[in-house]
């Protein structure tokens, strides 16, 4: 008997989630199909990467990073050759720069970085805080402000401080959020069902259900993914209908394989290429998993990955 | 496995806001009662327009379009023992959020509403009983098997097919209880979907006591495979113990506020 192939497509779909303004107007989620099952049904919305550059600009110690940013000096420079890199769709800043336990940098002091890089760029933008809870809640309120009608996507808000966050950034200014838990799945519903009932529309808020760099942890990241999308799509869970979007460059670059050095592993070869490998497996793995957008930093890494999703939708 | 379907039965002629809402066309108490409804957790909502001889057509095409264009295309199952006020229901239906429901069939006199089912590409409540109440649930496998033919040979998928077994009520006919989860069981071990009408079981028990009679009897049907009822979704004792049986069941997936959604 000859082999019938029937699509599984499925009456529920994820949410579409538009970022940015304009032509350069990115739009998130929209499938009815696992991730990447193109063969089911069209996938609208390709998925999308995000270009990772922090407020003091981007990574010199990794070559290839070096390379691309060269003779951009201010963070606007920074910004533009990020919004240029090929393959990539939005720029993030990250302000690691505005953590108490770090740099401590005032909240005007990052809207204004915040400000200079969304005027240098004509893609959409999208910021991550410092991951201290009250730094970030405030200055995502300020940044929300300064930046309205940009329709930039803040990252992130959490059990902790999503009130202010939904109430402030979303309500108010009309910007979008992403709602993280750690790789608990009854979390990231729960965090969605409470965002929700403040009156946060679905379209205005994506979720980040948690990351881990591929080898540390990541089987239970892949099962979160899974069983998010599962429940989104096989059994229409409006709660987890969110489109995901993951950072994945800051977990990628962070382990050890991407941070050792030659002279001390030589077997192990160039610490660039173990970085990029890093921050290739773990998105592709993600992606595998149901996210709608990557954050990554390599450009060799945004065009792999880049070439990936083309050749797969 | 999605999640335990809710067919609201509040929207029924036997009562009187009802049936005079129907007789005058008046559309608040309908209204009113298909949002109670809604708002409780019910998927679908049942109109029950009663025999409706003369006038169900014109009835039923009025409460469809009713409900429907109130209520974002809430799904409905079509509730009268009048074929011709169904068909107009369905002529008129919009399908965008389920298909419409027939209500209902069953093996003997209304064996033709799973004609209409398959001619309309509606989903068929199929009662497993001919004439009065099977005595076992051999004669209840019986029923389903012809229904099921009948709706197979007329193109029907047998999804769409929604057997009822018939609940009894307890006061009268508690030894009969068991056999009708029994025979849950074994709809759901052939992987058909199921419904009927749970407040049967209650039928003349004191008020206080149909909520808790009700709720034990869903958990218990659900844990056997039941996939729907037509129930009072008023009732918060009913639906919280469907949410949880849900959540148990791994139909729809936990979360502090789930009783909430």
């Amino acid at each position: 008997m000859a082999f019938k192939r029937v699509p599984q497509k499925f009456t529920a779909s994820v949410n579409e989630v538009t970022i940015g303004t304009g032509d350069k107007a990115i739009v998130l989620g929209g499938e009815n199909v696992m991730p990447l099952y193109s063969f089911d049904a069209p996938i609208t919305n390709r998925v999308k990467i995000g270009v990772e550059i922090t407020d003091s600009g981007y990574d010199k110690t990794v070559p290839g990073i070096a390379a691309f940013y060269a003779g951009a000096e201010t963070i606007g420079e920074i910004a533009k050759r990020a919004s240029e890199m090929p393959g990539g769709d939005f720029v993030v800043l990250t302000l690691e720069g505005a953590d108490p336990n770090g740099a401590n940098k005032p909240i005007d002091e990052c809207v204004a970085i915040a400000k200079e890089v969304a005027d240098a760029i004509d893609v959409p933008l999208a910021i991550q805080g410092c991951k201290n809870i009250e730094k970030d809640a405030e200055m995502f309120n300020k940044l929300a402000e300064a930046l309205q009608g940009k329709n930039i996507l803040l990252i992130s808000a959490r059990t902790e401080d999503y009130k202010q966050i939904a109430a402030g950034a979303v309500m108010a200014y009309g910007q979008k959020i992403s709602a993280e838990s750690a790789v608990d799945i009854n979390l990231a519903k729960q965090l969605n069902v409470l965002i929700s009932q403040m009156g946060v529309a679905a379209d205005s808020y994506v979720m980040n259900v948690g990351s881990a760099a591929a080898g540390y942890g990541f089987e239970y990241v892949a099962s979160t993914l899974d069983r998010v999308r599962g429940a989104a799509l096989s059994q229409n869970d409006a709660m987890l209908q969110m489109p995901i979007v993951t950072p994945v460059a800051d977990d990628a670059w962070a382990v050890k394989e991407s941070v050792v050095s030659e002279e001390d592993f030589p077997e192990w070869g160039p610490r660039e290429n173990r970085g990029v490998q890093m921050e290739v497996s773990t998105a592709a793995a993600c992606l595998a998993g149901g996210s709608n957008a990557v954050i990554l930093r390599h450009p060799a890494s945004v065009k792999t990955i880049s070439e990936l999703i083309a050749d797969l939708t | 496995m999605g999640r335990f379907i809710v067919i609201g039965e509040r929207i029924h002629c036997i009562s009187p806001v009802i049936k005079k809402a129907m007789e005058e066309k008046d559309p608040e108490p309908i209204l009113k009662r298909a949002k109670e409804q809604l708002d409780a957790g019910a998927t679908y909502l049942d109109v029950n327009i009663g025999p409706a001889e003369k006038t169900g057509v014109e009835l039923m095409k009025w409460a469809v379009q009713l409900l429907q264009e109130n209520f974002d295309n809430v799904p409905l199952c079509l509730d009268t023992a009048n074929r011709k006020a169904i068909e107009a229901g369905i002529s008129v239906y919009n399908r965008s959020k389920g298909k419409p429901i027939v209500n209902s069939a069953d093996a003997g006199d209304r064996i033709e509403n799973i004609d209409l089912a398959a001619a309309n590409d509606a989903i068929a409540i199929a009662l497993c009983a001919k004439a009065g109440i099977p005595s076992d649930n051999d004669e209840r496998m019986m029923y389903c098997q012809e229904m099921l033919e009948r709706g197979m040979s007329l193109g029907m998928e047998a999804e769409d097919l929604w057997f009822d077994p018939l609940f009894l009520v307890i006061k009268g006919m508690q030894d009969k209880q068991m056999d009708v989860l029994e025979f849950i069981k074994q709809l759901s071990d052939m992987g058909f979907n199921s419904t009927g009408g749970l407040s049967n079981v209650s039928n003349m028990t004191p008020k206080h006591i149909r909520p808790i009679l009700d709720s034990t009897t869903v958990a218990m049907a659900m844990y056997n495979g039941l996939t729907s009822a037509i129930a009072n979704p008023c009732d918060a004792r009913l639906m919280e113990t469907i949410k949880s049986a849900d959540i148990i069941k791994g139909n729809s997936l936990y979360a502090d506020s789930f009783l909430e959604l």
